[in-house]
């Protein structure tokens, strides 16, 4: 694991990869594997060119993000690089699909899920991380094209960098290229084992609603009336208010689908707010759904995390962490904002000081829920924290 | 039959009871149900409540957090650019991490150069190069607008531009924002400018807080500006003054060095005039004393008369050049001092005595007050007799009938310093340096009756600098004078 916080690109991946070399160990196996993200203003090709010629050969898999996270700290600006060397009867291809906006989702998520199936014949296939440029409205249908091609309760975990709020690009890195308006990803099968842990920490309150009119990811109708009516009746506001402060209340109080088996409620931030006073939220809602709205506090929030961490250890069973990946939603980000570093701690606490730890914010998150009643099928999260645990085989 | 009839009326109440019950349990159930859906109402009710409070609560918390990291933030700032003292470096203080921490991703600063009648870019931050000369195109473009507000003093930001030639829309075109910042940066000399800060983000609303830190930001940069100049301006003038010292030191080694070669010639001079003069003299002072002791004849008394006064003046011509050639041997260090631990006590009462007879002519009283921790006294026997002669000869000469004259010691550590007092005339304030300067004689009527050469105290002087003392008098003019000099003790 390296990290670096030059404003150079060259001297950044020139930094991060000696630390992440000299952190193998003298004579090292081969790497299999790089997985790497920058922030926005060190995604540059130049960035991937430095890193190519530094791996050679190694395949490359990553994106560029609002926030990394490290062993080191939490990060606005930097490059940070996980070399990864995996065990001999463990697989995995890497692939992307371009041009997602173009395509039709579901044949785009059918592509991808194509190429990484490639040379994966009589291999069990046990994870795909799938890293988006937006995963927000066209999301659900690119990973049904996904799961159409790798099996409907193959477990898949996404991240989506793109920013819906201030409109930022994105990036994504796939061995020498550097893509955008893409979908990247990886897929992993042999012998392979990981622990995969998804908590948000927020908690209904007040009276639970129905959506009665709903199309994708705009709510029209929540018990019969309008939907911004539900926020207007809880915070006394009306919709030109709530636009002005709409980010600050869709993250702060987002709504909640009820799962029954699942402890806790799928969360949908609000992203804008139509004239009609129809929701347009981050994510789709289906017609039908009990919903509520949703309040945390630090501590539970803080809890969350320290559940998702140690769930994730916990479906590792015995095995040693080798590494662990940490998608976590910008939103909450700005909610711990000085305190990044005590989450950071807390994570480091389960797993242990020295297990390298490499993650970014993102905005919506691709996760299994875990009920038996949705058969291990992929789910968009939002503000929610991911944290995947590989063990050593 | 009948039995038949009975049990079946007997059903039917049953039944009835039955349904008696059960009507009566729905109605509670009803009514439970109105009890519940009422308090979950109340609930939902209390849950707005809850909202309500708790986002007022997260705003408080959020605008607090902001004020406190922003105070943080101002409070690094402003040790990093307090310290700094060049003008350029000032701006180079502020980096990216700063801005973002008080909430914008864009910072500019531009001083308006009066010379060169323009604003200019001293710092850019969130900007590529192309887009920062883009900016300072179009500032210097509407550059009375920035002059105007930099001359008002006052803030433009998203929430509040004053009428001007820029609207808050094309400020938010020409430094590419949708929320921003701009506050002037006001030094009381030179230079004066403002500093921008902007975001992109649509949700940001700028707040009083956020201006009133902005504000802090310039004021600060102000006062470093102020600070930059005022050390670039003494450092000049220092640079300047060193350089006149160096001069002024050169020219006055240059004059020393003159001075010396003139002090040695004339002590070369002197000593060779005087060693020229006392040759002839003694042969004067012979031819004199020869005359005079008749060995030649009897003189005529008026012969007589006259060879006294030249045997006398001859005399007098004699110690002065003694004197001038022991203040020549002095000071070209060809005396050697011996020194040697004497009594100050026996030196005093050897005084008393030598002058014995003056002090009763005149009716002097002459005490010696040494105590017993300045007893001794290391210096050489001979040179420092002189000294306490011609002191102890002054004070006999300036003080009047029925006079005092004392001789007093006292030690500070291992310096005895010793103070010769008399009750006499004093002397003026303004000749109390020059009195040990050569052939200085201070303008009374007694130095007009007694005769002398002026030599006396320059030799005193030297022969105590001699031993690493010092000589000075205090006096006052009908009190009397106190001379003190300063020996090592024994």
């Amino acid at each position: 694991m390296g990290f670096s916080q030059h404003k150079d690109p060259v001297l950044a991946a020139n930094e991060a990869i000696t630390q992440a070399t000299i952190a193998l160990g003298d004579d090292p196996e081969p790497v299999s594997l790089a997985i790497i993200f920058t922030s926005i203003e060190l995604a540059h090709p130049v960035i991937l060119k430095v890193v190519n010629n530094l791996l050679g050969e190694t395949p490359i898999l990553g994106c560029s993000s609002l926030g990394i996270m490290t062993n080191q700290g939490v990060f606005k600006h930097g490059f940070a690089v996980l070399l990864i060397i995996l065990g001999q009867h463990a697989f995995f291809n890497v692939a992307a699909v371009k041009e997602i906006s173009k395509k039709d989702s579901q044949l785009a998520g059918k592509e991808l899920g194509d190429k990484l199936l490639f040379g994966f014949r009589n291999v069990p296939r046990s994870l795909s991380i799938i890293l988006s440029d937006k995963l927000t409205t066209e999301g659900p249908h690119l990973i049904s094209g996904l799961q159409e091609s790798l099996g409907r309760s193959f477990p898949l975990i996404g991240a989506a960098t793109f920013d819906n709020f201030e409109g930022r690009k994105a990036y994504q890195y796939l061995n020498k290229e550097m893509l955008e308006d893409s979908c990247s990803g990886i897929l992993l099968g042999g012998k392979f084992s990981y622990g995969l842990g998804i908590k948000h920490g927020w908690l209904a309150l007040g009276k639970m609603r129905c959506i009665t009119a709903s199309s994708g990811n705009v709510i029209q109708e929540i018990d019969s009336a309008p939907a911004i009516r539900l926020y207007e009746e809880y915070f006394g506001k009306n919709i030109v208010e709530l636009s002005k402060e709409l980010r600050h209340i869709s993250t702060y109080y987002p709504l909640g689908i009820y799962l029954p088996g699942e402890k806790e409620y799928l969360l949908r931030n609000i992203i804008s707010i139509k004239d009609n006073g129809s929701l347009v939220t981050q994510g789709d809602i289906p017609a039908n759904s009990k919903i509520r709205l949703m309040i945390s506090t630090e501590d539970s929030r803080l809890q969350a995390t320290v559940t998702a961490c140690e769930e994730a250890k916990r479906k590792l069973g015995v095995q040693k962490v080798k590494f662990v990946i940490v998608f976590e939603s910008t939103a909450r980000s700005s909610f711990f904002g000085k305190q990044d570093n005590s989450e950071l701690c807390m994570i480091k606490e389960i797993f242990g000081e020295s297990v390298p730890l490499i993650g970014i914010y993102t905005n919506g998150e691709q996760a299994p829920l875990k009920a038996i009643n949705y058969l291990g099928r992929t789910y968009f999260h939002n503000q929610s924290i991911n944290i995947l645990a590989i063990g050593e085989q | 039959m009948p039995f038949v009839f009975l049990s079946l009326c007997l059903l039917l109440a049953v039944l009835g009871v039955v349904l008696l019950n059960k009507v009566q349990r729905l109605k509670e159930l009803k009514e439970k149900v109105v009890a519940l859906n009422f308090s979950l109402e109340e609930m939902d009710e209390q849950a707005k409540l809850i909202m309500r409070t708790d986002m007022e609560l997260n705003k408080a918390q959020e605008e607090l957090d902001k004020k406190v990291a922003g105070l943080d933030i101002l409070q690094k700032l402003s040790r990093e650019i307090s310290t700094t003292l060049e003008e350029k470096q000032i701006f180079k203080k502020i980096n990216n991490q700063y801005v973002e921490e008080l909430g914008f991703e864009k910072s500019l600063a531009f001083l308006w150069k009066s010379l060169e009648r323009e604003f200019q870019l001293y710092l850019s931050l969130g900007y590529s190069p192309d887009e920062s000369l883009k900016i300072k195109a179009a500032v210097n473009e509407n550059k009375d607008y920035f002059l105007d507000l930099i001359k008002s003093g006052s803030t433009a930001s998203s929430d509040f531009v004053a009428e001007g030639a820029l609207t808050k829309s094309k400020i938010n075109h020409l430094f590419m924002v949708r929320s921003f910042i701009i506050c002037p940066v006001l030094a009381q000399e030179g230079d004066q400018g403002f500093i921008f800060v902007g975001t992109q983000n649509l949700e940001t609303t700028i707040t009083k807080g956020d201006r009133e830190f902005i504000s802090i930001l310039a004021n600060q940069i102000g006062q470093t500006l102020d600070n930059a100049r005022l050390f670039e301006k003494t450092w000049r003038s220092q640079q300047e003054l060193e350089l006149k010292v160096e001069e002024r030191t050169r020219q006055l080694t240059q004059a020393l060095e003159e001075v010396k070669k003139i002090s040695k010639r004339k002590s070369d001079f002197i000593s060779s005039v005087s060693h020229e003069i006392r040759t002839p003299l003694t042969s004067i002072k012979g031819y004199a004393a020869i005359l005079l002791g008749s060995k030649l004849g009897a003189l005529p008394e008026e012969v007589r008369v006259r060879l006294e006064k030249i045997n006398r003046h001859s005399d007098e011509l004699v110690h002065m050049v003694n004197d001038l050639l022991d203040i020549s041997r002095i000071e070209s260090g060809k005396v050697i001092i011996k020194k040697e631990p004497l009594s100050l006590k026996a030196m005093s009462e050897k005084m008393a005595d030598l002058f014995s007879e003056q002090f009763r002519t005149k009716n002097i009283t002459f005490k010696s007050e040494v105590p017993e921790n300045c007893e001794g006294i290391l210096a050489d026997r001979s040179q420092i007799e002189r000294v306490f002669i011609n002191l102890v000869g002054n004070a006999l000469k300036f003080t009047p009938q029925n006079g005092n004259i004392t001789i007093s010691a006292e030690r500070l550590n291992n310096v005895i310093q010793v103070n010769v007092k008399d009750s006499g005339f004093g002397i003026p304030e303004d000749a109390q340096e020059a009195i040990f300067e050569e052939f200085y004689r201070v303008d009374n009527t007694i130095n007009q009756e007694v005769k002398g050469t002026g030599l006396g105290l320059t030799l005193v002087k030297h022969i105590v600098e001699a031993h690493q003392g010092k000589i000075w008098v205090k006096s006052k003019l009908g009190e009397g004078s106190t001379f003190s000099f300063t020996l090592n003790a024994a």
